[in-house]
């Protein structure tokens, strides 16, 4: 058992390893996408502070939380794009059949697909979000209790996060759209920027039951602050798992399906 | 000008073959709607009066917004810089064609085509949400339509100007995506610029963003708050200003830029 831990963790550092060697080749461009990303954080940033320029609660949630739920989506997404990069370049994979030079590999295949690709770029961020964040609740008046399960619980959503990647390259294997499907993920992820109940009832049930982003970030928050009922705790734990079985079941279904094209 | 006609009817065919993606397309730019528009229409009702917007404003604020957010902002010249990078542009510039007007009507018609399924999206979503239709201020019409013109053709040429880096760089997504960034947020369509405070306001004026996208869906949607707080002849001038710089700077790095080209293996 750890002689194969061992040996996964072997080449996951070794993909890491030339994956920073990949990124780096194109330093201008890792430099203003960095740039970029500080700068949307800090934009955003600044428009919690506006809109709470007039207002001290907004949808049942004060300046601090609101800032607190910004920089769990921050580190919730950062840490997920961190990891899960190599998805966004699956597609080719599949098009061109070089996708059969990963699966007849001796290890198994989320290893290349899901954490081939770790972008240590983004780590960078991940560090000020992580400090950030950590900064903001022991500021606040929190239990140990608490801050516990808002741990458990990012956990839980970075689960959640796993089993978006894994669902979207099950898709890929039986559509090819994988494209579409990513960029719908990372915009729906967006709208947990802010507090779920900004939205009507109908959107707010669908973001926490059918497409759990609210479970993902707001879930988390809202137990930090104690606002999270033991009901919700039980569910956000049965949807992630829940998920993860059924994109690794997507998964199955497409690898039987998947017929190798092209090269 | 029948043969720019011909490149409009071509890219809406081309759209036609590929419904899924552009299907896909809107409904990511619908989910991208959702966020802003729910922030602010929750803090316009708790707080009354926010700079001047209550529920209603905001409401006809974003309707607009939506509605001529990709009338405005959606482009085709993206692709210009990657077909730089793979030597495609060869087969544009070998025609007796205008490269310039090629891709404005590419830009023609992926507008039309945006502003056309961006009706029924919001028509749709407020009938269902049962959120009043707002009304427009005619009276402003002629200003609304002179921002539009200056809006589009801005947007144009400096969607050009940022596709004609792919000269010099090969690195031609991450200056787009700095430039995204700063339009989805200086330009007006995750928040009005008015309700900003008055100093920063006025310095955003400065910058070209206001002119791309607020200032048109502001004319339409509730221009009387805005034209005692601005003097609309300086900010004509403005506009006008970043529209004649954006548009020689274009000229100016084409030239150089087809100057500095070589390219070999088509």
């Amino acid at each position: 058992m750890f002689k194969k831990i061992k040996r996964n963790l072997k080449i996951l550092l070794l993909l890491t390893y030339n994956s920073l060697k990949i990124t780096s080749q194109s330093r201008q461009g890792m430099i203003f996408f960095t740039l970029g990303k500080i700068l949307r954080f800090l934009l955003l940033f600044g428009i919690i502070f506006l809109v709470f320029s007039k207002t001290k609660i907004i949808a049942g949630w004060s300046l601090k939380q609101v800032i607190i739920l910004y920089l769990t989506f921050n580190f919730i997404d950062t840490f997920s794009q961190v990891l899960y990069r190599e998805v966004y370049r699956f597609r080719p994979l599949v098009v061109s059949g070089n996708l059969d030079l990963i699966l007849v590999k001796p290890y198994h295949p989320f290893l290349r697909l899901l954490l081939g690709g770790v972008d240590l770029f983004d780590l960078l961020l991940l560090l000020p979000y992580l400090f950030l964040l950590l900064l903001f609740i022991f500021q606040e008046n929190v239990s140990f209790f608490s801050f516990l399960l808002y741990l458990v619980l990012v956990v839980n959503g970075l689960i959640i996060a796993t089993a978006f990647h894994i669902g979207v390259l099950g898709f890929g294997l039986l559509t090819t759209e994988i494209d579409n499907v990513i960029m719908i993920y990372r915009d729906l992820l967006n709208l947990g920027r802010f507090p779920i109940e900004i939205y009507q009832q109908v959107i707010s049930l669908i973001f926490t039951f059918i497409i759990p982003i609210g479970v993902m970030i707001t879930f988390p928050v809202k137990a930090l602050f104690g606002f999270l009922s033991f009901k919700n705790i039980v569910f956000s734990f049965f949807i992630s798992f829940f998920l993860l079985w059924l994109s690794v079941k997507l998964w199955q279904i497409g690898l039987k399906r998947y017929q190798s094209a092209g090269g | 000008m029948y043969k720019y006609f011909a490149v409009f009817i071509l890219t809406l065919k081309e759209y036609f073959s590929y419904r899924l993606n552009f299907l896909i397309w809107r409904l990511r730019v619908f989910i991208g709607f959702l966020v802003p528009f729910f922030l602010w229409l929750t803090v316009t009702k708790q707080v009354k009066n926010f700079a001047g917007y209550d529920e209603k404003a905001i409401i006809s604020y974003f309707f607009f917004s939506h509605f001529l957010s990709y009338f405005i902002l959606g482009t085709r010249t993206v692709d210009i810089a990657s077909q730089i990078q793979s030597g495609e542009i060869l087969n544009l510039l070998l025609k007796p064609i205008s490269f310039f007007r090629y891709h404005f009507f590419r830009d023609l018609a992926d507008k039309i085509l945006n502003l056309f399924l961006s009706f029924f999206e919001i028509f749709l979503f407020f009938e269902i949400f049962s959120i009043p239709f707002p009304s427009t201020n005619f009276q402003f019409l002629p200003l609304f339509f002179l921002f539009l013109i200056l809006g589009l053709f801005l947007n144009f040429y400096l969607n050009l100007l940022i596709s004609f880096w792919g000269f010099w760089s090969t690195e031609i997504w991450a200056p787009r995506f700095i430039f995204f960034i700063l339009i989805s947020i200086l330009s007006g369509s995750f928040f009005p610029l008015d309700v900003l405070p008055k100093e920063l306001f006025s310095l955003i004026l400065f910058t070209p963003f206001p002119y791309l996208f607020f200032l048109p869906v502001k004319m339409i949607s509730s221009p009387e708050t805005l034209i005692n707080k601005i003097n609309l002849n300086s900010i004509f001038f403005m506009g006008s200003f970043w529209l004649i710089i954006f548009f020689f700077l274009s000229c100016f790095f084409w030239q150089k830029g087809l100057k500095n080209f070589s390219f070999w293996g088509r």
